[in-house]
């Protein structure tokens, strides 16, 4: 009953990541019928993980209103560490993934949180040196091959129940996210805060540490979305990943969390990333160049802003009280 | 007369009023002269004014963005959209009519994003960052995701490599693009709406001043000043290119943070992105001449961004005395 | 009085860089009783509170709390103490429940994992609404009911926790008399259960009618400390608080002349009555209403701030379309929001910057601003009224209330051919002499033929100014009271039900 997911009132502007999707997927369907193949469908479905895991670590920051551009870079790092300490001790050493994005986070946090620097150049500044880092581990953006890539393959690409085991992992994150936004108090406290910023101090919560533990969230999916990078890959990637943050944002804007903070749910992110994946997929099968798609992603990002606009002109909140 | 002069330039002190980040960027400038080989050389002090130069005339467009409260990405791919545009421009309708035709593509999407956020009111982070995805996939389509070289002509060339009286024209352009953003913010009337929409649009619209205008004219110059930009680095590099300054965007927010401009708008001087733009001009240089590998460079520069901030921050006494007074809200 | 004090404040000190908030503050709050604390804006009584509940720390001076020397770090540890702080900014979460508003604190205090854990049930909602005598469905998003609602649920979530000591700052600033009166009723049956109150309000009326004793802050100093409310008049409460006594007296007002300004058919809702009204030249207009009413939005929407369902705006024969200032400005129509903060300052911009906005078509010749015609022109409106410190370069943020306010009348005062002045609660959270000043500047505007609007919760300002008053209720002007009408019958009017 105290759980967010059955608050009324919110309603249309999660609506918007389904209906998109579904758009898509008839629109790309009618287009080519092997859009809607078992195989292509399977396809959509393993790859959008990694933008999901991005935009569902994106939406916490958003969510506490601020956002992060440095996802990408992260993930980058992530990945590269994950293949590292998975060379270094096998399989649990790929866990060194989701710590360096929670070290990221950490930081970021504290810049913003602490420091008080806007998040856009914070999250700019640890990019930028988060990039350096990946480098400077990797003798200049090698990759970093998996000693024991039978392994990660297996993981990433043998389907048990249906998907393979790396997928199920990102599929348990996503529900353990949806769990942190909307039961647990670390969610309704990053909620509040993006809510009324100046008011969490007054209610007895931590201002600095609310913040911290939303961009370490975020950080901290960018960080699991590295290690599917790796395990997907079978090398650690230091130089991918640039573009996904802004991939990142589009799809937590189009899954309906508000950029003025203190609205977002998990579920319509997940489809919001899935409807970018569907629209990258669709418009490749079309044979369009991939700059076109390009184009599409750029033009669906003001879009999902001028749908913000829609929402607020057409349902306006009412506030007098004597109507 | 005198009395009049000495007026003048007691005011224009005034408004230059070192910023904080001027201090910053004496620091290492000492700094550098002392631990970097060459560094304090006339021939160095060129290049990086030089390379400087099209991050400074960038920078001064975003200030005006970031004063409106606003930010904007899309100087990334118009750049890149204008390259190409003149490339493609060229053969037909000459150098001139080439550059004109990059110009005006820049503008054009200078218009598109000070439509969508002056009339619909839509945040201009998200407008800009897809106008910034598209226009780069549009740029890319154009050339087919390679380069196109520009057939080589001395006027082409000349916006980059051309001197006036012995000085590069790219500096010539970033000063007076310095020189201009520093009057308009400080006499003129376009200037002063910028600060009171920037400042809060919503009692700025109460007192009577059109906030849709004013923001799409701001939009709007902004542009041109990345138009500008677009001329002198197709010209440099000579070719049209579909990612031509991809990260053009992310280093003019940060000159202007180093600089000390506040992105809550209302705020920012011409001063502050001449010190944000020379900070990281010189970084860049002595990472360059200290021959550090690139992954030393990016960690560096990362960290000044952020270091200079955190100073900024900080520092309470000098340079930002017309901001520390202002109490946080909710206080009395 | 035979009880220790539970809570007590003495030679309490801080400094903001070179400002003095509080130079020797003291305060003593005892169990069972209503303490009032007054002082003008900026005599510290903000400062004060903070400190109380942990946002701030003194730099000199004593808190004991029971019988130890406390300094809280965070309001956390305040409200696990039982000292629940009601704020008068709304420090309410919009897109979240009431009920998660409700459980707010909780929120901050648990260290569970489980948000279920500290949310409170439905019921319990409930009985704390109630309590305050708010019906609403605790699942409703806060940002979907009013103004004076929050202020309730505001209220109703101070009430709930467990509290010894319970601070109400301007807590009925939003609310009517009704609410009010409930309010008092749970605050006098928590003192019965040996809560200590501290109330702040500048509304001497309630002070009358619920506190016990009171502590009068002047200039960062305690001036009267703890004395019994009923061995004061109310004169020398005031003359406490300001250090001398300033005259409030009734004012000679200018006669009237033709109608300059008329709305006609006006509705802010498509189904709402009509309304028809028109001022004329010199002359002051009350709108007088419970906030709720409507009477704001009907000046806004006179002011061309704010546009309507239908209707017809007309200044000296001119249609002027509604929801367009930039057009009324033009047409010489002024307007001094309600909000300062949001609707009125530029808060980082400086003084002049601030006072000049309205005017900089001609203060500027060929898109040049020229400094000399700007502080020309609005120099002397702020020599009137009295603007202090007069340093025009300073940012607005660092004035007081009082002065931001004047800033907001001299940008109206100097507007290029004014002839209408629309002013929305010019003095609230105004210190007693800005006050007068600002009363003095609008008789001025209307003797030199300017039509003046006041919209204010203010009776006393209502009634001082105002040729005529007109009743806002519903939405609807439902009664026009001439000068001179008496207090009740004015309460009365505003109160009255709709069944009436």
């Amino acid at each position: 009953m105290t759980s967010r997911v059955f608050i009324p009132h919110l309603g249309g502007r999660f609506l918007v990541a389904p209906l998109c999707l579904a758009m898509a997927v008839v629109f790309f369907g009618g287009a080519a019928p092997e859009f809607l193949s078992l195989g292509n469908l399977q396809n959509i479905a393993t790859q959008m993980w990694l933008l999901a895991l991005l935009s569902i670590g994106q939406m916490f920051a958003i969510a506490s209103r601020g956002f992060d551009i440095s996802v990408g870079a992260t993930a980058a790092l992530a990945s590269t560490a994950a293949a590292l300490g998975a060379n270094a001790f096998g399989l649990p050493g790929l866990l060194a993934g989701p710590i360096a994005g929670l070290a990221v986070g950490t930081l970021n946090g504290a810049l913003v949180g602490v420091a008080g620097i806007q998040p856009i150049v914070a999250t700019l500044g640890t990019l930028i040196a988060v990039r350096g880092i990946a480098l400077l581990l990797t003798d200049d953006g090698q990759v970093v091959p998996l000693v024991d890539a039978a392994a990660a393959a297996r993981m990433s690409f043998n389907p048990v129940l249906g998907l393979p085991l790396a997928y199920w992992a990102a599929i348990l994150l996503v529900c353990l996210a949806a769990l942190i936004l909307n039961r647990s108090v670390i969610g309704r406290r990053i909620v509040m805060l993006g809510s009324n910023p100046e008011a969490v101090r007054l209610v007895g919560i931590g201002y600095a540490r609310t913040q911290i533990r939303a961009y370490q969230l975020c950080s901290l999916y960018a960080g699991f979305a590295g290690v599917l990078l790796t395990l997907r890959a079978g090398t650690g990637l230091p130089t991918e990943g640039a573009g996904m943050e802004l991939q990142a944002i589009a799809a937590a804007v189009i899954g309906g969390t508000a950029l003025s903070g203190g609205v977002a749910r998990v579920v319509p992110v997940v489809l919001g990333a899935a409807f970018i994946q569907a629209l990258l997929t669709g418009l490749n099968l079309q044979g369009v160049s991939p700059f076109v798609a390009q184009i599409a992603v750029g033009l669906v990002i003001i879009g999902s802003g001028l749908l913000e606009y829609a929402i607020r002109h057409f349902f306006p909140v009412e506030h007098r009280s004597w109507t | 007369m005198t009395a009049l002069a000495i007026r003048m330039a007691r005011q224009v002190r005034d408004r230059i009023n070192m910023p904080a980040s001027f201090f910053v960027a004496i620091a290492l400038f000492a700094l550098f002269a002392l631990t970097v080989p060459r560094f304090a050389t006339s021939g160095n002090a060129e290049n990086v004014l030089r390379v400087a130069s099209i991050l400074c005339v960038v920078a001064c467009g975003q200030a005006i963005v970031l004063i409106l409260g606003g930010i904007e990405f899309s100087f990334g791919s118009s750049v890149a959209l204008a390259s190409i545009v003149t490339v493609l421009v060229v053969p037909d309708y000459g150098v001139m009519g080439g550059f004109a035709a990059g110009a005006a593509v820049v503008l054009l999407i200078g218009v598109l994003n000070g439509a969508l956020i002056a009339r619909f009111h839509l945040p201009p982070f998200i407008v800009t960052l897809g106008m910034l995805m598209a226009v780069a996939g549009l740029a890319a389509t154009l050339a087919g995701g390679l380069p196109i070289d520009a057939p080589p002509s001395e006027a082409f060339s000349w916006p980059a490599r051309g001197r006036v009286l012995g000085v590069p024209v790219p500096v010539i352009a970033a000063g007076a693009s310095v020189g201009t953003l520093f009057l308009v913010l400080a006499y003129s009337t376009i200037g002063r709406l910028w600060y009171l929409v920037g400042a809060n649009p919503e009692a700025a619209r109460l007192s009577g001043i059109r906030v849709r205008t004013t923001i799409f004219l701001g939009y709007l110059a902004a542009s041109a000043f990345c138009a500008l930009a677009a001329i002198i680095l197709t010209s440099r590099v000579g070719s049209g290119q579909p990612s031509l300054a991809p990260n053009l965007p992310f280093e003019t927010i940060a000159a202007c943070a180093i600089g000390g401009i506040p992105l809550a708008g209302g705020q920012g001087r011409a001063s502050q992105v001449l010190c944000g733009v020379l900070i990281i001009a010189m970084m860049n240089n002595a990472v360059v001449l200290l021959n550090f590998p690139v992954a030393y460079q990016q960690l560096m520069i990362g960290a000044v961004i952020l270091g200079s901030v955190l100073l900024q921050k900080s520092s309470g006494s000098i340079g930002v005395l017309w901001r520390s007074s202002v109490p946080k809200r909710g206080g009395r | 009085m035979t009880a220790p004090p539970l809570l007590t404040m003495t030679g309490i000190a801080k400094h903001y860089g070179a400002t003095c908030a509080l130079r020797d503050a003291s305060l003593r709050l005892y169990p069972g009783r209503v303490h009032a604390l007054l002082g003008e804006n900026g005599a510290g009584k903000s400062t004060l509170v903070k400190m109380i509940v942990g946002v701030v720390r003194p730099d000199g001076g004593t808190i004991t709390f029971g019988d130890a020397a406390v300094a809280f770090r965070t309001v956390r540890d305040a409200v696990a103490a039982g000292i629940i702080p009601i704020y008068q900014h709304l420090s309410l979460f919009p897109q979240l429940t009431i009920l998660e508003n409700l459980s707010a604190f909780a929120f901050g205090a648990t260290r569970d994992l489980r948000a279920s854990s500290a949310t409170l049930s439905i019921e319990q909602a409930r009985a704390w609404l109630s309590s305050v005598g708010l019906e609403r469905d605790p699942m409703t998003l806060v940002e979907e009911i009013s103004i004076g609602e929050r202020q309730l649920v505001e209220i109703a979530r101070g009430l709930g926790q467990a509290c010894k000591v319970l601070i109400l700052d301007e807590p009925t600033a939003a609310l009517t008399q009704d609410e009010t009166e409930r309010l008092f009723t749970v605050v006098r049956s928590l003192c019965a259960q040996g809560t200590a109150v501290l109330f702040i309000s500048h509304k001497f009326d309630e002070i009358d009618s619920i506190a016990d004793d009171v502590t009068i802050l002047r200039d960062g100093r305690t001036v009267v400390d703890g004395a019994p409310i009923r061995s004061l008049t109310r004169d020398e409460l005031v003359r406490a608080m300001l250090g001398e006594a300033v005259a409030t007296g009734s004012r000679e007002l200018p006669p009237p002349g033709d109608v300059l300004v008329e709305a006609r058919g006006l509705r802010l809702h498509a189904t709402a009555e009509p309304i028809d009204m028109g001022i004329r030249a010199g002359e002051i207009v009350g709108l007088a209403g419970l906030v709720g009413s409507g009477a704001l939005d009907i000046a806004s929407a006179l002011a061309g701030a704010t546009p309507v369902a239908s209707g017809t705006l007309l200044v000296a024969g001119d249609v002027i379309p509604f929801g367009d200032r930039h057009t009324a400005s033009k047409k010489g129509i002024g307007y001094v929001p309600s909000d300062r903060h949001l609707q009125g300052l530029f808060p980082v911009l400086t003084a002049m910057q601030n006072a000049s906005a309205s005017s900089l078509k001609v203060i500027s010749r060929r898109g040049v601003v020229r400094e000399q015609a700007e502080s020309d022109r609005l120099l002397p409106w702020l020599r009137r009224l009295k603007l202090h410190p007069l340093k025009t370069e300073l940012p607005a943020a660092s004035f007081s209330g009082g002065n931001q306010q004047k800033l907001l009348m001299a940008r109206n005062l100097a507007l290029p051919g004014l002839r209408v002045l629309v002013v929305l609660e010019p003095t609230r959270g105004v210190d007693i002499a800005a006050r007068e000043t600002i009363h003095q500047a609008i008789i001025e505007a209307a003797l030199k033929g300017v039509a003046v609007l006041l919209a204010s919760s203010d009776l006393d300002e209502i009634e001082a100014l105002s040729h005529r008053i007109l009743v806002v209720r519903q939405g609807r002007i439902s009664q026009e009271l001439p000068r001179g009408t008496a207090r009740g019958a004015l309460v009365s009017a505003l109160a009255e039900r709709d069944a009436a």
